[in-house]
């Protein structure tokens, strides 16, 4: 039995992926260890297929793994119930996609409140929504609906909608990848910036090199695997040996 | 806080008004048909009791409907029943059903049947009934445009119209009991019997006395509808009364189950970002029945409504129709409406909170 290492937010252990459709096994994810510290900002890299996603998706709690362990804040995903699961997500986790999935009928407001709502953090607290917003330039987009907005406006009120019940950890899918590339500098700008003043832990996965050279820490993968850690930027972690 | 439930309703306008329609129809059908059936049946007992007789012999098995009975008591009874301590008027009547007039005669001894409280009232012609003359109520002199005086034709026998009664007896054609007992090669027979009690006498001793005294017979205690309903046979009432609540359910349940299921296939990347977001399975369930539950709300208001509008337009079109809407009618069709609606949506619910959440992104 793996044991949490408690410096860590997030960290992986011999984590192995593997889709089953019949007879057919695809693994998706090959024994990856990997150690994210509270307030890094880690992109990861790699060819479509790589297993990028599926990680994201393991350390969100939308997975099961095969085997292995995930720990959250030292918490084994693997030994919770889908409702506990489901409530590390809600209260320690936010997630951005690259297609922004901002529900079509609701204003971008709308988009915010819900996560407010689905958090249990009713309409009482201000929850620092005006912060987030004006840090967004979001404000006077707030009562149109996603189809009235542009990309970099519904990347945006993703990123509030992520934001908006301060979580630990933010998890961030190809966040430019649906973007201009002038509207990707604003948003990698905008979750730069948020990683640093709200010091919130951030995985991004990204094919964009540029994008990649805004993290701390950039991790490569290739065929489920991790294969090295490519850059260290600024980021200096307070621990060594963790890969 | 804007909500997702309303967004929802308002952002699918055409699947929002035809479910609001059919659970509408629903509460129309269990309102209005149920209404008529309810409303017809009561009335017809409301005749009934206004007769103002304490009981009605029947044979065993027959049915307060007269017309569903032949005449099969025996003349003698009435001799008997008069020598019956305790019962003070005993009057037979002939019940025969006119399919061409779609009507209900009422062969009676005028003179027996006029000592019961709910005597024939005369209001124009004479009060007279022998050999062939007939009196009608104002509603069919009126509607068959017939005045005392004038020849009526019916079970191919021709009357005289004596006189024009008040609207309210419990059937609208009579005719002397002896003639149509002739007319019906029956004449010692009659369909049923309305026995007044004395007036000193206590109702529930009598009943039992007379039980006792005719076992075999149907005795049918008219102080109360209920006490009626209790004693008497409909053929078939609790079963169409069933079926028009069951078809009615069923609309609701049906309409919103296809509603909510089709919507939960356009809505699977929705349910995947509600499952991103942290959206407790409970959280999901409880958004599709909100919102089927708002949609069976407006439908319910809305047959409620189109109900009221239909049951004035059947009444001014058929005046001699009854449709009962009594408030307990209406929240029985609510709770139904609703029940219905809320039931069908649960499996669609239920479907969208255990759907798989990276699938559910991923779902074009």
């Amino acid at each position: 039995m793996s044991q949490a290492d408690p410096r860590c937010v997030i960290q992986t252990v011999g984590l192995t992926m593997i889709y089953r459709s019949g007879k057919l096994e695809v693994t998706a994810l090959r024994d990856v260890d990997l150690a994210v510290h509270p307030g890094e900002f880690v992109a990861i890299m790699g060819p479509s297929g790589c297993g990028k996603s599926t990680l994201l998706h393991l350390v969100g709690g939308l997975l099961q793994p095969t085997s292995g362990h995930i720990f959250i804040e030292g918490v084994d995903l693997a030994a919770l119930s889908d409702a506990d699961r489901t409530q590390l997500r809600r209260r320690r986790i936010g997630m951005i996609f690259q297609r922004f999935n901002l529900l079509p009928t609701l204003s971008a407001r709308g988009n915010i409140d819900l996560a407010k709502k689905i958090h249990g953090n009713g309409a009482g607290r201000v929850n620092g929504i005006d912060e987030i917003v004006d840090m967004l330039g979001i404000r006077e987009k707030l009562p149109f609906r996603p189809s009235e907005l542009s990309g970099g406006e519904q990347q945006r009120v993703a990123i509030a909608r992520a934001l908006i019940n301060q979580p630990a950890i933010v998890l961030a899918d190809e966040p430019t990848g649906s973007l201009d590339s002038a509207n990707s500098r604003l948003v990698l700008g905008m979750l730069q910036r948020l990683n640093e003043t709200l010091k919130q832990t951030v995985i991004m996965i990204t094919h964009d090199a540029e994008a990649a050279a805004m993290a701390n820490r950039v991790i490569e993968m290739r065929d489920g695997e991790i294969l090295q850690r490519v850059h260290q930027f600024s980021y200096e972690p307070e621990f060594e040996g963790l890969f | 806080m804007e909500s997702l439930i309303a967004a929802n309703i308002r952002s699918r306008p055409t699947r929002t008004v035809i479910s609001i329609i059919a659970v509408a129809m629903g509460v129309v059908l269990m309102l209005v048909l149920g209404g008529i059936v309810t409303g017809t049946l009561n009335d017809y007992l409301q005749r009934n009791m206004s007769i103002g007789a304490d009981f009605i012999l029947q044979p065993s098995g027959a049915s307060i409907f007269y017309a569903m009975t032949g005449g099969t008591l025996s003349m003698r009874l009435a001799d008997l029943l008069k020598q019956a301590p305790g019962v003070s008027i005993v009057a037979p009547v002939l019940a025969k059903f006119s399919s061409a007039e779609f009507n209900l005669v009422f062969g009676v001894d005028l003179t027996t049947y006029n000592q019961l409280p709910g005597r024939l009232q005369v209001i124009a012609g004479r009060e007279s009934l022998t050999g062939d003359e007939a009196i009608v109520d104002e509603l069919y002199a009126k509607s068959h445009h017939l005045q005392p005086g004038q020849s009526i034709s019916m079970l191919g026998h021709n009357f005289v119209l004596s006189g024009i009664c008040r609207t309210g007896s419990v059937v609208r054609v009579f005719v002397p009991l002896r003639t149509l007992q002739e007319m019906n090669d029956s004449p010692d027979k009659a369909t049923a019997m309305f026995i007044k009690a004395s007036p000193d006498q206590n109702l529930e001793t009598l009943h039992a006395r007379l039980k006792q005294t005719l076992p075999g017979y149907s005795l049918i205690r008219t102080s109360d509808p209920s006490l009626m309903l209790a004693d008497t046979r409909m053929p078939g009432f609790k079963e169409l009364n069933f079926t028009v609540v069951f078809v009615s359910m069923m609309l609701s349940f049906i309409v919103i189950l296809l509603a909510m299921y089709t919507t939960i296939f356009e809505r699977t990347r929705e349910i995947g970002i509600l499952k991103a977001m942290g959206a407790s399975r409970a959280f999901i369930m409880g958004i599709i029945l909100k919102e089927s539950v708002m949609i069976c709300f407006f439908g319910i208001l809305f047959g409620v409504l189109l109900s009221a509008i239909m049951r004035k337009a059947i009444l001014a079109a058929f005046p001699t129709l009854q449709v009962s809407m009594a408030p307990l009618d209406l929240l029985r069709a609510c709770a139904l409406g609703l029940a219905g609606g809320t039931l069908g949506a649960l499996y669609p619910a239920y479907r969208a909170a255990r759907q798989d959440p990276v699938k559910a992104l991923t779902y074009e």
